[in-house]
């Protein structure tokens, strides 16, 4: 009786979903028949769905929607917040059920996957002649592709980095640590007192994969092969456990979560990124904290994080790439990457003083070099599951090093090959 | 009126429930099981072929000891929670039922915890068993413990700290139903097995006990399908981890569909969930028979 109600309620939050956009459309004509009568032409009414939580970010998405509608009076875009967990479930119930919103604001790795499904339309022909196309990173603009096509552009990037409290790393008598050697020697050193050497969040999900990649990268392994190279990766996070320079607890820290160890003086060193900057600069204002490159084993490498912009198979394509190149263009992005403590993900807006000139935000626009992609893969979900449970394991010590990268492998390779 | 009407009758008066049921319960599971039995995937969820593939999805999970290893989380879960509710409760509603100065005020207070919604408790334990939380503070204090124990993130403690966050929800929904089954029981039983010598652990045994065979049979086959399908609690406290330590069929179908979207494997777990609760509930419709007609 009540597996059915799971099913049931599965179902009925398909409905849920659903209906809730419905009745927005339906207002919206509504409001517009009215206009109608005044003379002016009927606006298009567009619908756009991100996921970044808070009321802040809620403005600062409205005031790109806004800037748009002031261009284009007969064109308004109307953001709605779904919560990050629910984000996938109501898109992909949404494709079944053909209620979906114009434009999308989605995680980078997740393009592709979307795209595979035909959520998102091929806007390759649309975007042949846009000039501005070749001012993106070649990373960013990769992860809006599939199969050779594009399916949209990359709103904005950033990458992972090394935090270290120059306070503490002074008093230990240790310099920013540049190699694995040096790291754990120097997480060593800087921790005691309650204060743990350095934080890297790992919790089981696209996060622990995400903080993951810059160690597997820097062996020169792939995210596709992760055995032989990445076992030394596993290896480094489980010694960094094993010599108690990192808390086990860390399998439960999100990114945010580490960072508020870090702002409060709880870690010496952490791996994040640059959105975390204005939070810091809030909650510790007057904690002194640098910026380095993460620790290489081989080579520098960094993964890429972002957000892109997709165009939904719909009706409203043609209007839809109007807002998105709107967003992507050079004065709008760069407002709406400061305002988000984002990266920008084109080359002419990132050589504008305000990143190369700032201490910290240099160092993430060095860091662009090295950041890779996640994928782009339809099965990068299942790919970085394989990933987050095998460091899970090495983590808490239940699988060791070797092992674990020779079963993720294995998934991988069961999921490449279907 | 003739037997005829009288039975055409009876089923038009069922038929609107029975249309909602088939709406609204059955196609859901029929089409949840043309689902698990199809390979439904990103690739080809909206276009494309969607391949029959029996019960590969079914044999897959299965030798992958995913399935197993989650349907022994799930039944140790269900039957820790359900002992201990049980216990618990039991021993509430004993207590109450001495009615001393404020036992009504303390049973209210014991309901609170059925009342708050389910994601406020999980956070909350999960605040509380946190390695900075206040458990460890308190055993620290008391110097039961030397070092902060890491509830969540070894694996037999996390599936003890998820048990303890539903069995303290269940506890006043097991005390409320035993406290109705006592107040059903005769008085003047009691009183004759006094006057012949009974003493309490006698009575207890004797008379508490079986009096409330039918309620407590009720309670825990109840209690084993709310518990079976257990999801908030655990996708807050453990998200499943630590490495699927704590993993229930709900959670793991769950992710299944909607973080791998592996659509057909999320609905083959999410039917053999189904297919457990099932068997339930038939025992317990044969329980309920048997008990009426007796």
């Amino acid at each position: 009786m009540l597996a059915m109600l799971l099913v049931l309620s599965l179902a009925l939050a398909a409905c849920g979903g659903g209906n809730g956009n419905g009745n927005g459309n339906k207002e919206s004509k509504g409001s517009n028949e009215a206009a109608e009568g005044k003379g002016a032409v009927e606006p298009k009414k567009l619908t756009l769905w991100f996921y970044f939580e808070g009321k802040a970010q809620f403005d600062i998405v409205k005031s790109l929607t806004d800037g748009f509608t002031a261009k284009n009076p007969n064109i308004t875009v109307d953001p709605v917040y779904i919560p990050f967990a629910d984000f996938k479930k109501r898109l992909s119930v949404g494709l079944t059920a053909s209620e979906l919103p114009d434009i999308v604001i989605i995680d980078n790795p997740d393009h592709a996957a979307y795209a595979a499904m035909g959520l998102f339309a091929d806007i390759t022909e649309q975007l042949k002649d846009w000039p501005e196309k070749d001012q993106f990173f070649e990373g960013p603009w990769k992860s809006a592709s599939y199969d050779g096509k594009q399916y949209g552009i990359p709103l904005g990037s950033n990458n992972l980095a090394l935090y270290y409290n120059e306070q503490m790393l002074q008093d230990a008598g240790v310099t920013p640590p540049q190699t694995w050697d040096e790291l754990k020697e120097a997480a060593k050193k800087l921790t005691k007192d309650g204060v743990k050497g350095i934080g890297v969040s790992a919790p089981q999900n696209e996060e622990g994969t995400f903080q993951f990649l810059p160690w597997l990268l820097s062996t020169g392994a792939t995210f596709d092969q992760v055995s032989t190279d990445g076992v030394r990766a596993f290896g480094l996070l489980s010694d960094l456990i094993k010599d108690g320079s990192m808390s086990k607890e860390v399998i439960n820290w999100t990114q945010s979560d580490v960072m508020k160890q870090f702002a409060a003086g709880k870690l010496a060193m952490m791996i994040n990124g640059p959105w975390q900057i204005p939070d810091i600069e809030k909650s510790a204002p007057d904690l002194k904290y640098g910026l380095a490159l993460v620790p290489k084993d081989k080579q520098y490498a960094s993964v890429l994080g972002g957000e892109n912009l997709g165009v939904v198979n719909g009706k409203n394509i043609p209007e839809a790439i109007e807002f998105i190149k709107y967003v992507a263009s050079p004065d709008v992005s760069k407002d709406f990457a400061q305002k988000f403590g984002y990266f920008p993900a084109r080359k002419d807006v990132a050589s504008d003083p305000y990143w190369t000139d700032n201490d910290k935000l240099k160092v993430f626009a060095q860091n662009m070099e090295y950041a890779q992609p996640r994928g782009p893969h339809p099965k990068w979900p299942e790919i970085s599951n394989a990933i987050s449970e095998a460091l899970g394991k090495v983590l808490t010590l239940y699988s060791e090093p070797e092992a674990a990268a020779k079963e993720a492998q294995a998934k991988i390779d069961g999921v490449l090959q279907k | 009126m003739s037997k005829f009407k009288e039975w055409r009758a009876g089923y038009l008066f069922a038929l609107p429930a029975l249309a909602y049921m088939l709406f609204f319960v059955g196609y859901p599971i029929i089409d949840n099981i043309r689902l698990s039995l199809l390979d439904v995937n990103v690739m080809n969820l909206v276009n494309g072929d969607q391949p029959f593939v029996g019960f590969d999805n079914y044999t897959k999970l299965f030798r992958e000891g995913a399935l197993v290893k989650v349907l022994q989380n799930t039944l140790v879960f269900t039957m820790m929670c359900i002992a201990l509710q049980f216990v618990v409760g039991l021993a509430f509603a004993l207590l109450f039922q001495l009615s001393f100065r404020f036992s009504q005020r303390l049973r209210g207070l014991v309901m609170i915890s059925w009342l708050l919604p389910a994601t406020i408790t999980a956070m909350m334990f999960k605040f509380m068993f946190g390695s900075g939380g206040i458990i460890n503070d308190v055993l620290l204090r008391l110097h039961l413990i030397q070092a902060p124990i890491e509830w969540l993130v070894e694996r037999h403690t996390a599936m003890f700290t998820v048990i303890l966050a539903n069995t303290w929800i269940g506890i006043p929904f097991n005390m409320i139903l035993l406290t109705t089954a006592l107040t059903t029981i005769p008085k003047d039983i009691y009183e004759s097995a006094a006057i012949d010598g009974a003493n309490v652990l006698q009575r207890f045994f004797r008379i508490t006990l079986p009096q409330l065979k039918s309620a407590i049979l009720s309670l825990l086959v109840l209690g084993f399908i709310y518990t079976f399908k257990v999801f908030d609690i655990v996708l807050i406290i453990t998200n499943g981890g630590p490495v699927n330590s704590t993993q229930m069929m709900s959670t793991f179908a769950y992710k299944l569909s909607f973080d791998q979207f592996q659509y057909s494997q999320g609905a083959a777990v999410a039917n053999v969930m189904f297919l457990v609760l099932l068997v339930v509930g038939f025992v317990y419709m044969r329980l309920l028979n048997r008990e009426e007609r007796s």
